[in-house]
């Protein structure tokens, strides 16, 4: 197999005044080459230290880490040659540039000839539904556009890697398609390309990567294709309660027999539990537990697993219960 | 795989890192004003201090070149020195860095696109403040002058390079200890009065900024009666070993620097 | 809540916002080469090209005095003028602050008051400490039991209120600029020139010295030299008397409060039309 990034016990610690915290925790990841790739976790799991230990920004605090056959910590100039990285809700250049000309100023400092660089900036806004934009100022970008921009900025110089840390955060609806739709068409046009990527959003994980590695409090805690993670809870039924507001009852919920794993998110004013049964008896004894919470049930589904569930399954909790801890 | 060469991509990296200064001074003309009037209020304010003792006209001269200088020292500081501090800010370091340029390129284009703006700022003081006080040179020197401003100037851009490299590392302290530090240099460097008149100690000590030697020559060149601080060719020697000097240790503290920014989170803008 | 409670928590909000910002270099360090190496500086820079032309003549300590207490002084309309206006611009800008100033209830003045209020106490400091240690090391006739207190108090607070009015006329006004960097180095650049600071006003040309003396600034810079010296100050207006100097810097500093005013209103107006207020600087 052709691996395009491999790393080995990667760990980092940032140190501040009086504090240390483990970002990552011995990570062990290999990423094939022309791989949509992607790193699913909550924030602050410690997928963009990893992202900025693969493109050279960070020095690793032990472990190894190679990208295309290079060590990132010693053969960082070459390496630098053949990568690019594009962040979410990013704000870089100029203002008062126009789209196109910082676009060109970007692929300058890879010493792109400026013909070719202008004609591939073209095209790509052209792709992305930008030419409209191209003579508009950075500072007047929708940040839909700007992620455009920013993503085009990536994809100039023709990268062998290209990575995304959470390149959809924070856009509307259209706006994360256009740019999971350019993912593709990129790596379709070339199936040398490699592409890693890192969400908090789990649908995006599943619809635009060929393998995912879920991370949590700085360890890969699973790896795999989409399908085979949400193997790993097929055999539980899962079900989707909506509850009315009210006190604390995941934890009441969790202790009932045969519930496997719990979570609970927010959705239009209701609290919605996915719950992990792994015999449909269990359902009895979680309605006794609604019941005597004195919330209502607005809603009851049985449905498909998702990658959320899977973390759910491994982690113990769902994503936005980890970020708060 | 084959990638274009290191010389290439610093020479276009400077061009296009200055790139965005020239358009912020073309579109932003306004800015243009207070870049070059603020400087010249405060030339004139000397001038005038000159004037209420009633010191001979060279004394006028030896303003109005300070204020020439001055301006590219500023350029220097504010427009490149501290400008990876803003930088890492807007996110841009990070761009910067991963990129296969160097950072060195990257503040020389910075310089260059802010020389723009000095020049103009240069300029407009050497003409305005020159006319209304009436201020003359010898026309004989001129061209000398000329290659000794050149010098000096690049020689500033070599320390400003190292200044760089600390601020980098420092931060926010170092942006604000530059301001602070702003008075302070104006007094070493002679600015405003010959660099002789700060005796031999604080002169040594002031000679470590390129800016004084080179003033003084170039004063020494086109002012006619200006008291020698050292002989002009010892200062245009001084300033030369400086350009060499401050080249070669702004690349290894760039380099050292560089890797050390790296180890301590310090180019990447924390987003969590 | 009453009014006066309200704009009294604004007032207070805005001090320590003010003192936040201005000092977020809270190290004494910092303090130090801030306010005091730097005007300690700019005065010996002045002391330099003053030896250079006179030598140690038989005025040397007089003008020497006339040029430190300009200096020291002058940090109050640095701190006061600079800093407020560029405040304004600043807290719409960098802090993307002033739509919130603008929409709580405290009166936009006492917000503007609050942060110009600690900005003096930084100024305060700074003018003391210069004048300490160029009179110690240069010798200067002042003699802290002989200092006219009255008169530098009566004479500095009206000077005050002159530039507190005038920075914020200037910098409301500064608003209707896209991007007003460096406005209010400039603007008290000017004041610098055409307020006796460093020079006596009668070397400027017939216009601006005409100009200058309806500056208030030019009055205070007179009472303070007078306040500090006595009989050794040299005098820009010798044949005024004290009083006389108070009554013209009284008088000015009404005049130059209403045309504040009159400024401030119609460019708050203006600002508030335009939808100045939370306009985005980035660029
Ligand atoms: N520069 C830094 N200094 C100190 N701690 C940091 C720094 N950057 C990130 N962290 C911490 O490291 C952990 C991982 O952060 P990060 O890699 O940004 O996670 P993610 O991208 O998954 O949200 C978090 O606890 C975060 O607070
Ligand atoms: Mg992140």
């Amino acid at each position: 197999m052709d691996i395009a990034v491999e790393t080995r016990a990667l760990r980092r610690v940032y140190r501040s005044r009086n504090q240390e915290v483990v970002a990552l925790d011995g990570v062990d990841l290999r990423v094939a080459r022309g791989q949509r790739y992607g790193v699913l976790g909550p924030n602050g799991a410690g997928k963009t230290t990893m992202i900025k230990i693969l493109v050279t920004l960070l020095l690793p605090s032990s472990g190894e880490a190679r990208v295309d056959g290079l060590d990132v910590v010693h053969q960082f100039r070459e390496l630098r040659h053949r990568i690019a990285m594009v962040s979410g809700g990013e704000n870089v250049g100029f203002g008062m540039l126009k789209v196109k000309e910082q676009l060109w100023m970007f692929s300058q400092f890879y010493g792109m000839p400026s013909a070719p660089s202008k004609r591939r900036i073209g095209e790509l806004l052209e792709r992305l539904g930008l030419s409209e934009a191209a003579d508009r100022r950075v500072s007047a970008l929708s940040s839909g556009m700007r992620q455009k921009m920013n993503l085009i900025r990536g994809l100039i110089t023709n990268p062998r890697i290209l990575f995304l840390d959470e390149p959809t955060v924070a856009l509307d609806v259209g706006a994360a398609r256009d740019v999971r739709d350019e993912v593709r068409r990129w790596m379709a046009e070339d199936p040398t390309r490699t592409v890693i990527l890192t969400t908090h959003y789990m649908m995006e994980a599943d619809e635009l990567c060929d393998r995912v590695a879920i991370v949590n409090r700085g360890r890969i805690v699973a790896e795999g294709t989409p399908a085979e993670l949400k193997q790993r809870v097929q055999q539980n039924a899962i079900v989707d309660l909506q509850l009315s507001p009210g006190g604390r009852l995941l934890d009441a919920l969790r202790a009932v027999e045969g519930v496997a794993a719990a979570s609970v998110t927010e959705q239009d004013g209701l609290d919605r539990f996915s719950l992990q049964l792994s015999n449909d008896a269990a359902l009895g004894g979680v309605m006794r537990v609604v019941e005597g919470s004195g919330r209502q049930i607005r809603g009851v589904q049985k449905r498909e697993p998702t990658l959320e569930d899977a973390f759910v399954k491994l982690v113990g909790r769902g994503m936005a219960e980890e970020e708060q801890a | 795989m084959s990638h274009p060469s290191a010389m290439r991509i610093f020479l276009k990296t400077i061009v296009a890192r200055a790139y965005p200064r020239f358009v912020a001074a073309y579109r932003n003309r306004a800015w243009l004003i207070t870049e070059t009037l603020l400087p010249l209020v405060g030339t004139i304010a000397m001038i005038y201090v000159y004037r209420a003792l009633h010191a001979p006209a060279r004394f006028l001269g030896f303003v109005v070149l300070g204020g020439v200088l001055l301006a590219f020292w500023q350029n220097v500081i504010w427009a490149m020195a501290t400008q990876f501090f803003w930088d890492r800010g807007a996110g841009n370091l990070e761009l910067f860095a991963m990129a296969p340029t160097s950072l060195a390129a990257i503040l020389l284009g910075m310089a260059l696109g802010g020389a723009y703006v000095s020049l103009t700022r240069a300029a407009t003081i050497l003409l305005v403040a020159s006319v209304l006080f009436g201020v003359s040179y010898s026309l004989s020197g001129l061209l000398p002058a000329l290659g000794v401003f050149v010098l000096t100037i690049s020689a500033l851009y070599c320390l400003g390079m190292l200044l760089a490299s600390l601020f980098l590392f420092y931060q926010r302290e170092a942006w604000q200890l530059a301001d602070a530090m702003q008075e302070p240099i104006y007094f070493l460097s002679g600015f405003y009065f010959p660099v002789r008149s700060l005796g031999a100690v604080v002169g040594g000590v002031g000679s470590l900024i390129p800016l004084t030697l080179g003033l003084d020559a170039i004063r020494q060149l086109i002012l006619p009666g200006t008291p020698q601080f050292i002989p002009l060719s010892v200062e245009v020697l001084a300033v030369v070993a400086q350009i060499i000097a401050y080249a070669a240790l702004s690349q290894i503290s760039l380099r050292y620097l560089e890797r050390q920014a790296r180890q301590d989170a310090r180019l990447i803008l924390r987003s969590t | 809540m009453s009014t006066a409670i309200r704009q009294w928590r604004g007032f207070k909000a805005a001090t320590r916002l003010g003192w936040q910002i201005s000092s977020n270099w809270t190290q004494p360090l910092v303090f130090v080469l801030y306010s005091v190496l730097r005007p300690l500086s700019a005065a010996f820079i002045l002391v330099v090209m003053y030896r250079v032309i006179s030598g140690g003549g038989a005025n040397t300590a007089a003008y020497l005095a006339f040029l430190v207490s300009g200096v020291a002084f002058w940090s109050f309309v640095q701190y006061g003028f600079a800093g407020l206006s560029n405040g304004i611009a600043e807290d719409r800008g960098e802090y993307k602050m002033l739509k919130y100033v603008y929409t709580s209830p405290a009166h936009f003045y006492v917000y503007l008051l609050g942060r110009g209020l600690a900005q003096l106490a930084s100024a305060v400091a700074s003018a003391l400490i210069v004048l300490i240690v160029a009179t110690i090391a240069l010798g200067l006739p002042i003699n802290p039991l002989h200092i006219n207190y009255p008169l530098l108090l009566a004479a500095s607070s009206l000077a005050l209120l002159a530039v507190i009015g005038l920075a914020m006329a200037f910098g409301v006004l500064l608003l209707q600029a896209r991007d007003a960097h460096g406005y209010g180095e400039l603007g008290s650049g000017v004041l610098y020139v055409i307020s006796g600071a460093i020079f006596p006003i009668s070397v400027l040309p017939g216009i601006l010295a005409t100009i200058a003396s309806l500056s208030p600034l030019v009055y205070w810079m007179e009472s303070i030299r007078r306040s500090l010296l006595g009989s050794q100050a040299i005098r820009m207006f010798p044949s005024l008397s004290d009083g006389d100097v108070l009554l013209r810097l009284l008088v000015t500093t009404a005049a130059t409060l209403i045309l504040a005013h009159l400024v401030f209103s119609w460019a708050d107006r203006t600002a508030r039309q335009k939808g100045l207020i939370d306009m985005e600087t980035n660029w």
